[in-house]
């Protein structure tokens, strides 16, 4: 859903300046005839990437800096997306091979924001872009889960009680590795499989 | 049937810390019982035998005691960090299936079994970017208009009057004649 957000909102063309391969930055404007209407103090600025004010290179430097303070990312795990960031603790349900104190890089990363900027995915940023650390604290099972069925006046009844197991990993570090945009060739490679 | 009248919910309440630094095993201690001449406890006999010296030696974190006790059916007492205790039957089961559940509650980070959790997510910092309001990525112009507005109160996907569609047609033919 969080990304779907996003997503709508880069799909209008009119909206999106496109900046490169890997980037998009979204100019949101309200309808046309607000616009024409309406009084503004300080109008929208576009950005002229020529004034040293090219949003790619800011993010950059951000990075190297070390400035870009606490990160969230998406990622999708098991047929599911999880928002996270450094500390937190998710839950998988279904059978899963890691076990306990196993430390994962999580590699489908749909999404990497901070407080100033926002890396997004088409479908899934580039690998060894962001470097998402995670350990495994907990397999367990799920409670258990009542499966009844019952049709009247046919001496039909059933039931099934079933308990799935689930795994409890904890996000230990979210950390952007590599300079944006600076590698294009480097895409996903073809023997990679999600 | 209301389902929680039976099961409680709650959230993710892991273990303070736990796997920040590194992975703690939440087991404690674990106390088998079971009795040297009954056949309920045949399995766990069986276990005792074959699996526990492995066992032990797998989770070194865990303190195992074995208690035979006369005329009495096997049992398995799981304790946790957290305080959980975890008492669990174990009679006329095989030796396998004893190392399947002992793996389990090795593995478990307390008696997780009753709680239905609402959410498969704990988070300490729920936003970064802060939270959603209608005004976020909306123009900001919209600051300075004062309400009600009539341009942005206009109800949207209004259908064609009879009077504009008659005006849109004779406008139509007009625009035809021309060229």
């Amino acid at each position: 859903m969080f990304l779907n957000k996003l997503i709508n909102i880069a799909r209008y063309p009119n909206n999106v300046n496109q900046l490169s391969n890997l980037f998009q930055r979204c100019l949101i404007s309200s309808t046309p005839a607000a616009h024409n209407k309406l009084t503004v103090n300080k109008p929208l600025e576009f950005v002229d990437l020529k004034e040293g004010k090219d949003p790619v290179q800011n993010v950059n430097k951000k990075i190297q800096n070390s400035e870009a303070g606490r990160l969230f990312a998406v990622v999708q795990l098991c047929g599911k997306q999880f928002k996270i960031t450094q500390g937190d603790v998710i839950m998988l349900e279904g059978f899963w091979e890691p076990t306990n104190g196993d430390q994962l890089r999580l590699e489908k990363v749909l999404l990497c924001g901070s407080q100033d900027f926002t890396l997004v995915g088409r479908p899934i940023l580039q690998k060894g872009l962001v470097d998402i650390q995670a350990t495994i604290i907990e397999k367990s099972l799920s409670h258990t889960r009542t499966h009844f069925k019952y049709k009247k006046r046919k001496q039909y009844r059933r039931i099934n009680f079933q308990r799935s197991p689930t795994t409890v990993l904890r996000i230990n570090s979210i950390e952007i590795n590599n300079s944006v945009d600076q590698n294009e060739a480097q895409k996903p490679s073809d023997n990679v499989f999600f | 049937m209301n389902h929680s009248q039976f099961l409680i919910s709650g959230f993710l309440r892991p273990p303070f810390y736990n796997g920040v630094g590194r992975q703690i095993n939440q087991l404690q201690r674990l106390t088998i019982k079971f009795c040297k001449s009954h056949g309920g406890s045949k399995g766990m006999r069986d276990f005792i035998e074959n699996h526990l010296v492995n066992y032990a030696k797998e989770n070194q974190s865990v303190v195992v005691y074995v208690k035979p006790r006369r005329h009495r059916s096997p049992v398995i007492v799981a304790e946790y960090l957290n305080g959980d205790r975890r008492w669990m039957s174990a009679q006329n089961r095989n030796h396998e299936e004893i190392l399947k559940w002992l793996s389990l509650l090795s593995l478990q980070a307390g008696d997780t079994e009753p709680i239905r959790y609402r959410k498969n997510w704990h988070t300490d910092c729920p936003s970064i970017q802060g939270p959603w309001t209608p005004f976020t990525h909306k123009n900001p112009a919209f600051n300075n208009i004062a309400f009600p507005d009539k341009e942005l109160g206009k109800q949207l996907n209004m259908p064609e009057t009879a009077t504009e569609k008659l005006l849109r047609l004779v406008q139509e033919q007009k625009n035809t004649k021309n060229e």
